[in-house]
């Protein structure tokens, strides 16, 4: 087990980061089954509450497709498609199970490519819906519900209200202390870098709810007692918005040019962690609410308002927040290629954040540090652009 | 400027009756307003029709329109428009064909822009969507226009079915699905009430619903006539012959088109006509939607010899009596009952053959009933909806059922800068010398 300690929190983190896996991989060789899933929606709080260990799965953004192609298609997401064929080289054997909640086409359409070639002794297509109405948040908690029975089968035993309600705490805690590290990076220049808060981010999503909470808790102490640096007056303060980036490589081209990345709106961040699941009577109903209306992501279609100015706030408005909060100069906004979903936002999401006062740039990629150099070369024209 | 190319010769005289169907439903929405009609800019295939239909709401179809760019070769100036406000060409280019028309539109203060092809598409008074398992675009297009349309309200609907899981017992599940997708249907209702300012008529509705059943049911009889050898009508073809039910259903035009092409159909039987003379090899069109600019390639595909007797593609209907769809007074019910069987009555099928799945069921059923030499799948590079998975489906049949040629051919639907014709030509050559060399093995 990684030695999570005062003072070595960003050490573990490191080590967690690097070795993707390693915490789960004990785990198993312990006799605790491990369930794997994609994307922001998978349902942490049921998994735990179920005694299993929900790691969600990452790609290798420096490792080239080699299998997984001949399985599926190159039209799909590029990181799904980097996490098949991790999938398919036996990355991720230690896995008894998947969930794959339904983000995207990417993902639904290519359910069947993913259950049929890894052969899992346990599967589950989870299928939160795109719309938020009441209708919808009682059909999702018809599926939380059939997603409870079909784990409570798999591992034999019950899964109670209590220990839901359990598990909901223990999530709430955990995003809390995440959203108290975050804080760390509204100082100028920030506590923490956003190379290091990536790796903890990354490490986070790896392991046991208590050990991630005992994690972020020593990288907190940590990053306090660091001596205040003197803040560079032209680094400028960035934030990065995406989905599902869970690699430092885009950071340090960032970082790398002075520039400060102090706030993220992606999937492996603060989507993840501004929202807390509501404690209810039906522990089930504060789940669905949380992961279909408050989770801030471009597959739950969200429009009630009566003006576009007022559905662009609903949609957006938590990044006009960010801008104000953490003083940022300027937003990146990197979107994968055949990602329909985020490809859609860009124009209305670029001007609203520019209209909220950090000019955007807009970066369409792969998810591969192969193209690297160019993304580099933009990021640096942008910065000089706003300097 | 657009590249003319001649157009596909179509094999049924009915078949020549479409592009009178596709012209009316976009002049429809050009005339809309002057008739006092809303118009909806809509999906296929999303439950709505018979709502809109019973509602006198006229449905602007967005696929249809950068269909016809994409068959005229006239898509590049939308999309281009498009990709200047930073849509990507990697999305799906129905949408970012139809999203450069409408930013053109909105430039001109609602005219049409000049050279629109077959007069363009008028503005709609609403956007109806739907989250399904099936097509992101279908609820982020509209959300997308309605950054260059602000006053255009958005309503989506949600319909979906029980995931495929063969260890799940989807018919527990089925009335769930079910529910859901009634409430949504009901949501919508109450969001067209709201922007026509009428109220549903439902008795209306239920005789459109009864109509659009009949439909489905002469549409299923009028495709089973193809089994016949040499079969008289061809995928090629039905690219064309889709449009009424899938862009007219619930509309009398709609049924009354297929009683014509059944009686025609009948008739090439009888007199012993066939697509392709002679009629060497059978091919099952498995999946994907088809290059609108190149519909041409299913004439070299027949003239050596090859024909389509059956494709999945656009199939979207089966005979109401095989869904054993419980009885209900509630329309909108019967719609939703009738969505979910749509896609789990395949279901039960494929547990009974292991590893196998729905969509492969599907076809293996085709490939048996009208009676198939190979499969051909297409794979449209901007659009996961229909193409993500294909390989799977194709790698599933071969293990699952019997190792037949197959070809997937690379495309797209409406940008043609991914499409070589000497290339694809090359490729359905390479294709028959397999078909042919499959067939002397077999005796």
């Amino acid at each position: 087990m990684t030695d999570i300690r005062d003072g070595n929190g960003l050490a573990a983190a490191e080590k967690l980061y690097t070795q993707y896996g390693s915490r789960a991989r004990e785990l198993k060789a312990s006799g605790k089954k491990v369930i794997g899933y994609l994307s922001a929606l998978g349902p942490v709080e049921i998994m735990t509450a179920a005694g299993v260990l929900p790691i969600r799965l990452k790609g290798n953004v420096s490792e080239a497709i080699s299998k997984g192609d001949a399985y599926m298609e190159t039209i799909v997401c590029p990181f799904v498609r980097n996490v098949f064929d991790l999938a398919v080289k036996g990355k991720y054997d230690f896995l008894d199970g998947m969930v794959l909640p339904h983000q995207c086409d990417s993902i639904d359409r290519t359910n069947e490519t993913w259950s049929y070639t890894l052969g899992l002794p346990y599967w589950h297509f989870l299928n939160v819906p795109h719309v938020t109405d009441d209708p919808s948040i009682a059909f999702m908690k018809e599926i939380l519900r059939i997603f409870i029975k079909t784990l409570e089968k798999f591992t034999g035993k019950a899964i109670t209200d209590q220990a839901i309600a359990d598990a909901v705490k223990a999530h709430n805690n955990n995003r809390k202390l995440m959203r108290e590290l975050y804080d760390l990076r509204k100082s100028n220049p920030p506590l923490i870098s956003g190379s290091e808060m990536m790796k903890v981010l990354v490490a986070a999503m790896s392991i046991p709810v208590e050990e991630s909470s005992a994690l972020i808790e020593a990288v907190m102490k940590e990053v306090k007692e660091r001596k205040p640096a003197a803040a560079n007056p032209k680094a400028k303060r960035i934030m990065l918005i995406g989905d599902q980036i869970d690699d430092v490589a885009v950071i340090e081209a960032i970082e790398s040019t002075g520039a400060y990345l102090v706030m993220d709106d992606l999937s492996t961040g603060s989507k993840m962690y501004w929202q807390d699941v509501d404690a209810t009577a039906d522990p089930v109903q504060g789940i669905a609410e949380r992961y279909l209306r408050k989770l801030k992501i471009p597959t739950t279609f969200v429009g009630s308002a009566d003006t576009y100015q007022g559905i662009l706030e609903e949609r957006f408005g938590h990044m006009k927040k960010y801008v104000n909060e953490f003083k940022v100069d300027g937003a990146i906004l990197f979107i994968y290629k055949y990602c329909d979903p985020y490809g859609f936002e860009v124009p209305a999401i670029k001007s609203y954040v520019e209209a909220a006062g950090a000019p955007v740039l807009y970066l369409e990629d792969e998810y591969s540090t192969s193209s690297l150099a160019r993304v580099k070369t933009r990021i640096e024209a942008f910065l000089e652009m706003i300097a | 400027m657009a590249e003319e190319k001649k157009g596909r010769a179509v094999a049924t005289s009915t078949a020549a009756k479409i592009p009178k169907f596709v012209r009316g439903n976009l002049s429809a929405t050009l005339k809309a307003k002057e008739e006092g009609k809303k118009v909806a800019a809509a999906f296929i295939a999303d439950g709505q029709d018979e709502i809109m239909r019973a509602m006198d709401i006229v449905p602007a179809w967005g696929e249809s329109f950068s269909g016809v760019c994409a068959a005229k070769r006239d898509a590049e100036k939308y999309l281009q428009k498009a990709e200047s406000d930073n849509f990507s060409r990697s999305l799906c280019t129905y949408a970012t064909c139809n999203i450069g028309f409408d930013m053109m539109r909105e430039e001109l203060g609602g005219a049409t822009p000049e050279g629109a092809p077959w007069g363009g598409m008028g503005r709609p008074d609403m956007m109806l969507g739907n989250g399904q398992l099936l097509c992101d675009p279908r609820f982020k297009w509209p959300q997308a226009t309605q950054h260059y349309q602000q006053d255009v309200p958005v309503f989506v609907t949600n319909m979906y079915y029980p995931p495929w899981d063969p260890n799940a017992d989807h018919h527990e599940q089925e009335a769930i699905y079910v529910k859901y997708a009634a409430d949504e249907l009901r949501e919508t209702v109450k969001f067209c009430e709201k922007i026509t300012g009428k109220k549903m008529d439902w008795d209306r509705l239920a005789a459109t619903v009864e109509l659009s059943d009949k439909t489905w049911d002469l549409f299923i009889d009028t495709y089973e006539l193809r089994k016949h050898i040499p079969t008289p009508m061809d995928t090629g073809d039905a690219m064309n012959t889709m449009v009424p039910l899938t862009f007219n259903l619930g509309t009398q035009e709609a049924y009354d088109f297929y009683v014509d092409l059944n009686a025609e159909l009948r008739q090439k039987i009888a007199d012993g006509v066939g697509v392709a003379n002679p009629e060497k090899y059978r091919i099952i069109w498995a999946a994907g939607l088809p290059s609108w600019f190149a519909l041409g390639d299913f004439q070299y595909f027949n003239g050596k010899g090859v024909v389509f007797p059956v494709e999945v593609t656009y199939r979207g209907c089966e005979k109401i009596e095989r869904l054993d769809l419980p009885k209900t007074n509630d329309p909108l019910e019967h719609i939703a009952w009738r969505w979910v069987r749509y896609w789990t009555h395949w279901y039960d099928a494929a547990k009974k053959r292991p590893g196998s799945t729905p969509k492969v069921e599907r076809i293996i059923e085709y490939i048996e009933d009208y009676k198939c030499d190979g499969a051909v799948f297409h794979s449209a590079f901007s659009c996961r909806s229909w193409h993500a998975g294909i390989m799977q489906q194709a790698a599933t049949l071969k293990k699952v059922y019997k190792d037949i040629p197959i070809l997937i051919m690379e495309g797209d639907i409406v940008d043609i800068s991914s499409y070589n014709e000497a290339d694809t030509h090359n490729r359905i050559d390479a294709f028959i010398e397999t078909l042919a060399a499959s067939k002397k093995r077999q005796g």
